[in-house]
């Protein structure tokens, strides 16, 4: 009686895990994806995919240096799934996505709306939500093409920018949050045309990053700099790396701050019927280059330091306001979201409003620097001690 | 073998705490997977508020199980509601609720089944993932109470393994989500209640366990923590998803899934989706096998047998073919979940209950006025 109860119990374990069964040679895994637009309302689906026998070939064997580590394939479609089969019918193994770490989208592809594709990477159990979205100039399937030095492929090249922060990080459910907000507007980092980052030499002097794609709604609408990327980043609270290098007035020479902690706070304010914010920093960091003859021990002239590095954030952010709230008028930094969470009642009242008070919004700023340590050395490495100004 | 059959179900016991620990699994296990989205949909950012509105619910079912039980100690609902009501009208009473814990056994089955074929075995036939649960449960059900008990003991444990691994996404977690809290009243946090209200009505299942319970006095207490931590669970799980997607919480089928997917640890420890789904498949199999436990013991005590185990695989059977009539896919699991059941649960798992004390009270208080003054052996407080 116990020995047959034993068997179907073993049964029921091998039927219910032998269906789904996937074995790793099986599979065909995606790094990275791209969707471009083409004619008569198709879109174009790339995949970066893994060649697996270059993985086993270890050391000294056949496949090291030149050989490559992922191939493209790609197919048309009326959408993603549509493209999707088209592509599964030129390989021999099962598309994966559970590793795909980055989707790129064309800039046709962004500007035309992204609603159904965000909806199939959402909806399809295979993509993961922690997967980094870009929008590439150009074509995304050439994004695929840019050739890394130093990562395995272009998709591990790009996670690894979005982990450092440099530009904007922006994951699927980030996208989702950012098109959820009070403000409708989102942002996504852009990357330059993949024909132009060919060869190595042009990866090593060109950067991939070139700022941020904007969206309203699901459509983009333009494209920042890399400079307005910094000052949107600042409002987002977004900054972990970068060093800010300025010239303090009066003074011969640049010194760098490399901000090691940074707070930033939105503060809205309706009086009188006037809406105004209040973006209100807090950063701490370190001097890392100093190329004036100021001897920073002083807390004198750390002061002024100081106060240079402020009137810098500040300009920073004035100027990625000028772009994003006076030209394009998107609220990517999400100013409606802070006034709903303050002013529930009012924006209850005045939500649909939003897009004409946006640009009018009066926005100030209350930054606050404190340079914590002057780095390794007190006084300027590079002069002669006689030089050095000590008041 | 010989052992087994001896042992008779009125043998068995278990202790107020592995009472409560099956309640706790019986809410539990399958609210988490997709009651954070329902709420999410009504009370948008305020949905951590709904649990602790839907817990009330779940102390008043503690209590109205519990002061049955003490009227009628040693019997379970089958039995008195045969003794309140009468014969005949007991029987169909009790006929009812076999039904429902049946229907409802085989709507979580689905629920679960749907679950694990939505977000991971998408190939496999529904069926084979619904009757290889059933089996198991139907051996654990096999087993005895005394079985069940000390496996919540086992698994509770692991049970919040998951609420562990939740700081590891305190990286992504943004807690200006929960702002402006409250901003259309309470009114959304009610609606939001309503479904996981009638999770918390469940543990008036706990009716069938307490005859069983060994340290009688302690019962109560063990079922209404259970609720409580059913609630903290809820709330804690609430936050959490809210903290880390936002308002678009309510738009995922299980909100929660997708968090824990979301875990990436220095880029190596992820996909954990895995790992939680494994231990909620363990926190089903115990929901599962304490509402099977329930239709077949109840069966058995309205039929008068000295044995429930006859009836476990026939029940096995029907569970699965409940799981199927019932339900066509999964948008009437979701359309059930939100709509029917807030309804229907609390109906027959609290109101009907209620009513079947007033009843109780009321023949207890007659039958004590009139034998009171003939004889003091009465013993209305039993």
């Amino acid at each position: 009686m116990k020995a047959k109860y034993m068997v179907l119990v073993f049964c029921s374990l091998l039927l219910g895990g032998c269906w789904d069964r996937t074995e790793i040679n099986d599979l065909a895994i995606v790094t990275a994806a791209a969707i471009d637009n083409e004619e008569e309302q198709k879109i174009r689906l790339s995949i970066q995919v893994f060649i697996p026998r270059e993985l086993t070939s270890g050391q000294g064997g056949t496949g090291n240096g030149g050989g490559e580590l992922t191939t493209v394939y790609s197919g048309t479609g009326l959408n993603i799934s549509d493209a999707m089969s088209k592509v599964q019918a030129k390989l021999s193994r099962k598309i994966f996505w559970g590793h795909c770490k980055v989707y790129l989208f064309g800039e046709e592809a962004a500007k035309q709306g992204m609603a159904e594709h965000i909806d199939f990477l959402v909806r399809h159990p295979g993509p993961r939500n922690r997967a980094y979205l870009y929008v590439t100039r150009g074509k995304a399937k050439e994004g695929l093409a840019i050739k890394t030095v130093l990562e395995r492929s272009t998709a591990e090249a790009l996670r690894e920018f979005a982990s450092l922060h440099i530009g904007m990080a922006v994951t699927l459910i980030d996208y989702r949050n950012m098109l959820k907000s009070e403000s409708e507007a989102v942002a996504v980092p852009m990357i330059e045309n993949g024909s132009k980052l060919q060869t190595p030499a042009q990866i090593q002097t060109k950067s991939i990053l070139i700022g941020t794609a904007v969206f309203k709604k699901d459509k983009m609408i333009g494209h920042i700099s890399p400079k307005v990327t910094r000052g949107l980043m600042w409002l987002r609270n977004e900054v972990t790396e970068a060093a800010i290098t300025i010239q303090p007035p009066h003074v011969k020479g640049i010194v760098s701050v490399m901000p090691s902690r940074s707070r930033v706070t939105l503060d809205p304010v309706i009086k009188n019927g006037k809406w105004s914010l209040l973006v209100k920093v807090d950063t701490e960091g370190d001097v890392v280059e100093n190329g004036t003859l100021l001897n920073l021990m002083n807390p004198d002239l750390l002061s002024i330091v100081q106060k240079a590095v402020r009137d810098d954030i500040q300009a920073r952010i004035t100027y990625s306001l000028g772009t994003l709230q006076k030209g394009l008028k998107v609220d990517v930094a999400n100013f409606a979201g802070a006034f709903h969470r303050k002013y529930p009642k009012e924006w209850e009242q005045n939500k649909d409003q939003w897009e004409k008070i946006y640009p009018e919004v009066d926005v100030r700023s209350q930054i606050n620097v404190k340079i914590r340590r002057p780095g390794l050395i007190s006084a300027p490495a590079g002069v002669p001690q006689e030089d050095v100004i000590k008041e | 073998m010989l052992e087994e059959g001896e042992k008779m179900q009125g043998n068995e016991k278990i202790s107020a705490g592995q009472m409560g620990l099956l309640m706790y699994f019986a809410i539990s296990a399958s609210a988490v997977t997709v009651v954070p989205g329902i709420t999410g949909k009504y009370a948008q950012n305020d949905l951590w508020l709904s649990p602790i509105w839907a817990s009330l619910i779940g102390y008043v079912t503690v209590y109205i199980a519990c002061r049955l039980h003490q009227l009628y100690p040693k019997q379970s609902i089958i039995q008195y509601s045969q003794t309140i009501l009468g014969s005949f009208l007991g029987k169909v009473t009790s006929l009812f609720f076999i039904f429902f814990y049946l229907h409802l056994t085989g709507l979580i089955v689905r629920a679960y089944a749907e679950f694990v074929v939505g977000n991971f075995l998408t190939r496999t036939p529904i069926s084979v993932v619904m009757i290889s649960m059933v089996m198991v449960t139907a051996l654990a059900v096999r087993g005895g109470v005394e079985v069940l008990g000390r496996t919540a003991q086992l698994f509770f444990f692991m049970f919040l393994i998951p609420v562990a691994l939740m700081p590891t996404l305190l990286g992504s977690m943004k807690l200006q989500y929960l702002f402006p809290i409250l901003e259309h009243g309470l009114k959304p946090t009610f609606l939001g209640a309503a479904s996981p209200q009638a999770w918390f009505s469940e543990i008036f299942i706990m009716a069938y366990f307490l005859p069983l319970v060994s340290n009688q006095e302690k019962s109560m207490r063990a079922g209404m923590w259970s609720v409580f931590g059913t609630m903290m669970l809820l709330t804690i799980i609430n936050v959490f998803i809210l903290l880390v997607m936002g308002r678009q919480a309510g738009d995922f089928l299980y909100p929660v899934m997708v968090a824990f997917r979301y875990i990436s640890v220095a880029d190596f420890f992820q996909n954990l989706d895995s790992v939680v789904m494994g231990i909620w498949i363990i926190g089903l199999f115990q929901k599962i096998s304490v509402f099977y436990y329930a239709s077949v013991i109840g069966t058995s005590q309205l039929l008068g047998l000295r044995d429930y185990r006859p009836l476990v695989l026939p029940f096995g059977i029907l569970v699965v073919i409940m799981g199927f009539w019932s339900i066509p896919d999964q948008l009437h699991v979701s359309a059930f979940d939100t709509f029917a059941f807030p309804f229907y649960g609390p109906l027959v798992q609290t109101v009907f209950p209620l009513l079947l004390l007033i009843l109780a009270f009321w023949q207890k208080r007659g039958q004590a006025s009139h034998a009171g003054r003939t004889a003091l052996t009465d013993d209305t407080n039993s």
